[in-house]
């Protein structure tokens, strides 16, 4: 039998919009961001030994996460060329030596008013760094940041898949995956105890 | 085959019912709704480490402990520091909101003069030029500094002179200077050792002297109680502040507090009940209750309150003779809970009221009261770090605001024994601001710069071995191994505090009761907040409550 | 085991020097913005004027800090949320205001008995480079929420993060302080955990001295005051909007 002309004009429609709701849509909507230069986790964690993450990304002593180290603790070993990447020739040239601090892009960035304590999850609950991070520390690739246009939040926030369906495990970083793990260990949590 | 307006309805249909099963709609919507909570001009807070640093507050010469928490380079917040001797952790309401003072509006950034903007060169070649034609008066609104030695320095090699504006407390210990010799400024009361404050209109609980201080002490032992171990008895026509908290509360006429002095060394005399033969009033007492309003038993009960309960001590709000010659009469000067000298090596300071019309030029530090404007045609270079106009100034020169310079801390004015301190420079300056003294030395160099004053002070109170540090712990001087360590601690704020004073160490000579009454204005409090405008925070509070500042501290 | 944190103010000791107003303010990231007025600014902690009516020698006056009172029991703006943007702490007590849910309806300011919130009317702004000073544990609100006293649950957190970090399971005491309490220079706001029968703060509470503000209509404020002026106390049953005696604005 064959189709009625509307019939297919209208798949016509629908299978555009899908195609572009599903595929050209989340290319659009975010941009790309580049590090401002190629920091391999997996070339210091062979080549220099430091095994652990906490060797650079510490807690200080009144228990706030220092998140990514200042450009300094790079200098401690970097304040002159060791290697010969053009990266580590960025480091040296263009931050440590003039005294820039190094302008990361972080690709979990919550709101302002979010509150969460790394101290309390990887101390006091025991949380492996990996649980959330997976294995980027082990990575020898620098991932691009992709940033939505409209909000101005990391993708990592919403998580790589646009409809939140079939997520690999830890991919996004909303309030309801707070909740959901938070449900899943039976640990209640007030409104203010996450947000500030 | 024609594509028609009808396929294009078709297709778009078609395409809006595909477009529903995408994400599209629903995660714009999303989207958009962070986007309208994430308004550009709204901001936010830095991120980043906090850090907490210790210094002095420099709004006033009380110089309070402050410990401020810094992000990014710049103070976020400010509490007081409990292990100050003095201050006790507490801050007055101005003190709280002072971070925010170096980006308030009318911050003076740029040199002033009537004419426009001009420049530090300009005025240092005026200046030169002023210098080199007759005697400058320097006049200097916290005494005592290191910056003040640079200041008085100039002034004697340049043959000028060196004056002082101080604050309202300080102005009522001038009587006893005047009686003993001893200069007010190392003067002090010792509150903690009274048992009875008959105060005179003084706001004790309300702006006088260091915040903490006072409130702290009645706190502990009078606040709330029946049979306080410290009895304030304040004496004031109006229900102010002080006057609701004190234990009693006497209401008397304007004007008649130096009658109602009189009156009440009349019966303690008269009735034996201090030790003290004289000087006795002349004025009868039923001519002090006409005056005041209160009856001339309530006179003698009151009298009899005092006695009852010593040392008692008078505070007046001013420099009232009649209130310092009760206090001789209650044996309080030179004596413990009395009137105490707290150090002998302080030099007598001449009032900036006298009289600055000889001179070429006046410089005014911007420690100076910014109410105190010079009756003088002379050209007034001004120092300011906040403009509150010209007030009679040719130039208004941008001075460093809160915590911007080094600076040291000396004795509290009020306070019974002597201290010291260093306040660091935390907040680093983003405009071209110089202070007074770093303004002569440029014209001077052979003048020694405040920080290298103030490495000397602390050598020599290395060297003599006197007194104790107090921080986290106390620690006498004299167990202290080095003078590295002890510089070391001062920077990080802790306090020097000297030996308490020989009580018998002040000695008044009065023979007769004073004639005259205060030299000051009803309003003189105005003149003891340095700057022109207020902490952002403390405005609003006086605008969105009923609470008004502290009585008569500034005009309207 | 879930504290209850609570105050006791001696309002003997109150000077009315408004020191916990500003403090408060400059922790919360509290604007000071010019087009407010007594009616519309917002003060977290708001201090109060009452007088016992008389005039002349028999006057007295008192000054009464007002705050969130943090009503246990009924508390009337949890229940009156249509966005459930407020909510009781099980495990503190504290009544948590979270200005980003609320659509600023307002039916929480008509419920709450006390007057204790405010309503973001404009937009908070600074003067040029004054955002520098804000405070970091604070997230600054926007225009049309409404908001109010949270017991300053950024230094709560600042104290669950270094007991955290140091491997503890409870706060110290000495670390988690409102900053009206750390501002008063009397000590008249006191502050501590009202479940711990060991605190000083839940014994004077406990005193036969120390009473609530309209207790009278049952939402078990923790919020208490002491006086030992009979006239001061008679003030607790009134409205403090309403009282002639007390003045605001």
């Amino acid at each position: 039998m064959k189709l009625p002309r509307n019939t297919i004009v209208f798949g016509f429609g629908l299978a555009v919009a899908l195609f572009a709701g599903w595929f050209v849509f989340p290319r659009l909507l975010y941009v790309q961001k580049h590090q401002p230069l190629d920091f391999l986790h997996k070339t210091h964690a062979e080549k220099s030994g430091i095994a652990e993450c906490n060797e650079c990304h510490t807690l200080r002593d009144d228990g706030t996460f220092a998140g990514i180290p200042p450009t300094e603790k790079c200098a401690g070993c970097h304040s002159e060329r060791i290697g010969e990447t053009p990266a580590e020739a960025t480091l040296v040239n263009d931050y440590i030596k003039p005294g820039h601090e190094t302008p990361w892009l972080v690709y979990s960035q919550q709101p302002k008013n979010v509150w969460f304590s790394h101290a309390i999850h990887v101390k006091r609950a025991g949380l492996a760094c990996t649980e959330c991070h997976l294995t980027y520390g082990e990575s020898d690739q620098v991932r691009v940041s992709e940033v939505n246009r409209i909000s101005g939040y990391s993708r990592d926030i919403w998580g790589h898949s646009i409809s939140r369906l079939h997520r690999a495990p830890h991919d996004g970083m909303k309030m309801s995956d707070c909740e959901d793990c938070h449900q899943r260990h039976n640990i209640e949590v007030g409104c203010l105890g996450c947000h500030q | 085959m024609k594509v028609t307006r009808r396929d294009l309805l078709v297709w778009s249909a078609g395409a809006a019912a595909g477009l529903l099963a995408t994400p599209v709609p629903w995660k714009v919507l999303d989207d958009v709704s962070i986007w309208s909570q994430n308004w550009p001009w709204i901001p936010q807070a830095s991120r980043g480490p906090v850090e907490v640093r210790q210094s002095f507050c420099t709004l006033c010469p009380n110089g309070c402990g402050l410990r401020v928490r810094m992000a990014a380079g710049w103070p976020v917040g400010v509490a007081g520091v409990n292990t100050n001797p003095i201050s006790r952790g507490a801050l007055c309401p101005l003190g709280f909101g002072a971070h925010q003072l170096n980006w308030h509006p009318q911050r003076l950034r740029t040199v002033r003069r009537l004419a426009g903007a001009s420049s530090w060169n300009e005025a240092q070649a005026a200046f030169a030029r002023a210098r080199s034609e007759g005697p400058i008066v320097i006049i200097d609104g916290w005494p005592g500094r290191a910056a003040s030695s640079v200041l008085e320095s100039f002034a004697q090699k340049q043959g000028g002179s060196y004056r002082v504006a101080v604050g309202p407390e300080i102005r009522a210990l001038s009587p006893y200077e005047a009686w003993s010799g001893v200069p007010a400024t190392s003067l002090g009361y010792d509150l903690e050792n009274a048992q009875t404050i008959v105060s005179f209109g003084a706001p004790l609980l309300d702006g006088w002297g260091t915040p903490g201080r006072f409130t702290r002490l009645w706190a502990e032992r009078a606040a709330g109680m029946e049979n306080p171990q410290l009895r304030l008895i304040h004496i004031e026509p109006s229900l102010s502040r002080t006057a609701s908290r004190a234990w009693q509360w006497i209401s008397v006429r304007e004007g008649s507090e130096s009658a109602l002095a009189a009156g009440l060394a009349h019966v303690l005399i008269e009735q034996k009940l201090v030790p003290a033969h004289g000087p006795i009033p002349t004025v009868g007492l039923d001519e002090v209750a006409a005056q005041s309003g209160i009856t001339a038993d309530a006179i003698r009960e009151l009298a009899r309150t005092i006695a009852g309960h010593m040392p008692a001590v008078a505070i007046s709000r001013d420099d009232d003779p009649a209130i310092a010659a009760l206090n001789v009469v209650l044996g309080a000067v030179g004596a413990r809970g009395g009137i105490v000298r707290r150090s002998k090596n302080a030099q007598t300071h001449i009032s900036a009221e006298t009289s600055i019309a000889d001179a070429r030029a006046v410089l005014i530090d911007a420690s100076v009261p910014w109410n105190f404007v010079p009756q003088t045609g002379a050209e007034v270079f001004r120092f300011a770090a906040w403009d509150g106009g010209l007030n009679n100034s040719a130039w208004l020169l941008p001075a460093p605001g809160f915590l911007e310079d080094l600076t040291d801390v000396p004795s509290a004015p009020t306070s019974a024994v002597q201290t010291y301190a260093v306040a660091p420079a935390l907040v680093k300056t983003t405009s071209d601001v110089r202070s007074a003294a770093q303004f002569l030395s440029a014209l001077d160099p052979t003048l020694s710069s405040a920080e290298t004053i103030i490495h000397a002070r602390c050598s020599d109170l290395f060297r003599a071995r006197a007194g104790r540090l107090c921080a986290q712990e106390t620690m006498p001087v004299a167990q202290i191994a080095s003078l590295q360590k002890l510089e070391e601690e001062i920077w990080k704020g802790a306090v020097w505090v000297g030996e308490p004073s020989e009580p018998g160490g002040l000695r008044c000579q009065l023979k007769e009761w004073p004639a005259g009454a205060s030299s000051l204005p009803v309003q003189s409090w105005a003149n003891a907040w340095t700057i022109p405008v207020l902490p952002p925070l403390a405005s609003k509070v006086y605008i969105e409550s009923n609470l008004r500042e502290a009585p008569a501290r500034r005009n309207a | 085991m879930s504290a209850r944190y609570g105050m006791v103010i001696d309002l003997d000791r109150c000077t009315g020097c408004g020191s916990c107003m500003v403090a408060c303010a400059a922790e919360n990231n509290v604007p000071a913005l010019p087009q407010a007025s007594a009616r519309t600014g917002l003060t977290p902690i708001l201090v109060y004027r009452a007088s016992n009516g008389m005039e002349g020698n028999a006057r007295r006056e008192t000054f009464i800090p007002i705050m969130c009172m943090h009503c246990e029991h009924e508390t009337p703006c949890v229940k009156v949320c249509p966005q459930q943007a407020v909510e009781v702490d099980k495990a503190t007590g504290i009544v948590m205001q979270m200005p980003q849910r609320c659509l600023g309806c307002r039916y929480c300011m008509t419920a709450c008995p006390y007057h204790a919130r405010y309503f973001n009317w404009w937009d908070p702004s600074w003067p040029a480079g004054m955002e520098k000073s804000l405070n970091p544990g604070v997230a600054v609100r926007m225009r049309g929420v409404v908001e109010k006293c949270n017991l300053c649950h950024s230094r709560l957190h600042a104290a669950q993060e270094k007991a955290a970090a140091t491997g503890k399971r409870e706060i110290d005491p000495a670390d988690y302080l409102p900053a009206c309490v750390e501002a008063c220079p009397t000590g008249a706001i006191r502050f501590g955990n009202l479940a711990d029968a060991s605190d000083p703060v839940s014994q004077e509470a406990r005193s036969p001295q120390a009473f609530r503000l309209l207790a009278r209509i049952g939402t078990e404020p923790k919020v208490y005051y002491k006086s030992k002026e009979p006239w001061v106390k008679a003030l607790a049953e009134s409205n403090p909007a309403r009282s002639s005696e007390v003045q605001h604005g």
